[in-house]
């Protein structure tokens, strides 16, 4: 389609301002994807790095974050049905973190039983504080802390760090990474004993009781049958309580929707700009086009040299897009430290973009293929 | 071969309706033979564009029928008047109507991609050295890649000309070809056109003002008020 590019090329303004359009619009969808996507991941972020088949949380628990106490003793009772290899508990809450200036933080602190994380072949693993040397035994008053929150919480290169959390002393002992909040609060890892004294919780109170099944059990018939043990509580499987938190975070908090939101604004905003642009630029050449049929041009043809013109100018925006993404995620990263972009989320955008330029060609199509022929013969 | 390649029979065209009505056209019958050369002349608002518009398929009549290459265009889809268009007629419009982002070889060339489907085997390159040539052929061999901006009102013309030619068409209609033109420029169109008639065995109707052009006509047929008040013979 020759004349769809030198049609497009010949007003180069016009392409610019048409391919900047674009190039706005797949930012905004590749940039607002890629902050759900994260959004998504990190919401779940703590559940999906635990090695349990089954979590056990109190009923109308959503989400991680905001757990609410459960009888200890449940453990015991979930080790007795059939199935279960063994249980962990986690406990989380806010709590304040004195930072080593005297200033104080308000922090996410996770405990976890050493048992509760993944396995090590797992490709995101619980930190909980290790002893050095023994991999069973846990480090006393030990922190372990997100490399991406040091500079909030005024943690310098030298580790240990001795700290206070609700008042009582701790001292950081490691850094981790993958694990920024998306909460504002940072994540600061403690093991269970520790995380107990505290958030002050009484010694029969846990948070998350977490089931491992034997191998050669069925998960489902393992949960149905917890299920029916312990009425008062909610169990579901780690993916059925991954997926329930991220459904809260995106779609009940409302966070979700406005990050959605802004990815289709930019849909629309660039569908705008590009109808704008295409119509106009077809109406600067609607006599071109009504040659085009009086030449015998069939409007299948006509249709396909706006298309194009619209397609190129979609796949110039589109790369253009793409160059400026990449490193405007990572300049965000530093303050958006879960922003996520899969190597599916760019390539899936465009199918929108050059979606958004077919529609975006849809009136000058009509105004095209219905202009009179005879036009020509006007001076 | 048909002995007219192009026929009009008692055709009528109105525009507008009620008290708006305007008759363009009143039962005109006209047939134009191969290897003519005919020239509609009148006054504006005779019905000349129309007549054109008729035999080029762009208009259908209102009563009457218009015959190209024997085949009724009455009984023709919208598609099959294209594909007419497209194999049996060259345009060529007063105000040039050339793309202005393409060069004069590929002004040339659109006709033929247009027409692609019907030309089975002619490959771009080969259409555009038979635009190339046809562009040498008229003069316009160091001008290919100049766009219609930089070329003057006669070799825009050429061009326009190239361009009809291209697939090769029976019928040329020509839109008061010389009235953007300088005196020079119009007559070498009138001799293009006349040759065309003569050698390409090409009907040629050509609607105009400029007097020039009856010196090079086979026919000059008068309007007048959308009916034909002369029809005369002979150059």
């Amino acid at each position: 389609m020759r004349l769809a590019w030198y049609n497009i090329t010949h007003d180069r303004m016009r392409f610019a301002v048409t391919v900047l359009g674009i190039t706005c619009a797949v930012f905004l969808m590749i940039f607002q994807g890629s902050i759900l996507l994260g959004f998504l991941r990190a919401s779940s972020k703590i559940i999906d790095s635990t090695g349990a088949d089954l979590w056990i949380r109190g009923r109308g628990v959503q989400c991680f974050e905001f757990a609410v106490p459960i009888e200890r003793r449940f453990a015991d009772l979930a080790r007795g049905v059939p199935g279960v290899s063994g249980t962990s508990r986690i406990i989380t809450s806010l709590v304040q973190f004195r930072k080593t200036d005297g200033s104080q933080q308000q922090v996410a602190l996770i405990g976890a039983d050493m048992n509760s994380a993944a396995d090590s072949n797992s490709s995101v693993r619980l930190p909980i504080p290790q002893l050095a040397g023994s991999p069973l035994g846990v480090s006393p008053e030990a922190l372990i802390v997100d490399s991406s929150n040091t500079q909030i919480l005024k943690i310098p290169g030298r580790l240990p760090l001795e700290v206070e959390i609700n008042d009582q002393r701790a001292r950081v002992v490691g850094r981790t990474s993958g694990f920024s909040s998306f909460l504002g609060s940072p994540y600061v890892f403690a093991s269970y004993t520790d995380a107990l004294r505290y958030l002050r919780l009484r010694p029969d109170e846990t948070m998350f009781i977490l089931v491992n099944v034997l191998p050669g059990f069925a998960i489902e018939e393992v949960k149905r049958q917890l299920q029916a043990r312990l009425p008062s509580v909610e169990v579901s499987t780690r993916e059925e309580f991954s997926r329930r938190a991220q459904f809260y975070w995106t779609s009940q908090t409302g966070a979700g929707g406005a990050i959605l939101a802004a990815a289709v604004l930019g849909f629309f905003v660039g569908l705008t700009i590009v109808s704008q642009a295409i119509y106009s630029t077809t109406m600067e050449h609607i006599e071109e086009f009504a040659t085009l049929r009086a030449l015998g041009a069939t409007p299948g043809y006509i249709v396909r040299v706006i298309v194009s013109q619209a397609m190129l100018s979609g796949l110039a925006g589109y790369f253009l897009g793409l160059a400026i993404t990449n490193p405007m995620i990572r300049a965000a990263q530093p303050n958006i430290p879960w922003i996520s972009t899969p190597w599916w989320l760019p390539v899936g955008v465009l199918l929108p973009a050059l979606a958004m330029c077919g529609l975006a060609s849809i009136l000058s199509v009509k105004a095209a293929i219905t202009v009179e022929p005879a036009k020509v013969f006007r001076a | 071969m048909l002995e007219h390649s192009l026929e009009v029979e008692n055709a009528s065209v109105s525009f507008g309706s009620g008290s708006t009505c305007v008759r363009a056209l009143t039962d005109v019958s006209l047939k134009f033979a191969a290897s003519t050369l005919t020239l509609v002349m009148g006054p504006s608002g005779s019905g000349k564009t129309t007549l054109l518009s008729l035999l080029g398929c762009l208009l259908t009549p209102d009563e009457g029928s218009v015959f190209i290459q024997g085949t009724n265009t009455g009984s023709c889809t919208a598609a099959e008047k294209s594909a007419l268009r497209r194999r049996e007629i060259g345009f060529i419009f007063q105000a040039f109507r050339l793309f202005h982002s393409l060069s004069a070889v590929e002004n040339v060339v659109i006709k033929s991609d247009i027409a692609k489907s019907d030309q089975a085997g002619a490959g771009r390159k080969q259409r555009q050295k038979m635009a190339s040539d046809l562009l040498a052929g008229l003069g316009l061999d160091g001008k290919l890649h100049l766009k219609p901006d930089a070329l003057s009102g006669g070799e825009k013309q050429r061009v326009a000309i190239a361009r009809a030619l291209i697939s090769n068409p029976k019928i040329l209609l020509a839109d008061e070809p010389t009235a953007a033109l300088d005196s020079n420029s119009g007559r070498q169109i009138c001799e293009i056109l006349r040759r065309l008639a003569d050698d390409g065995r090409q009907t040629v109707v050509i609607v105009s003002h400029d007097p020039r052009w009856a010196s090079f006509a086979d026919r000059t047929v008068l309007l007048e008020d959308g009916r034909i008040v002369q029809d005369s013979r002979g150059r």
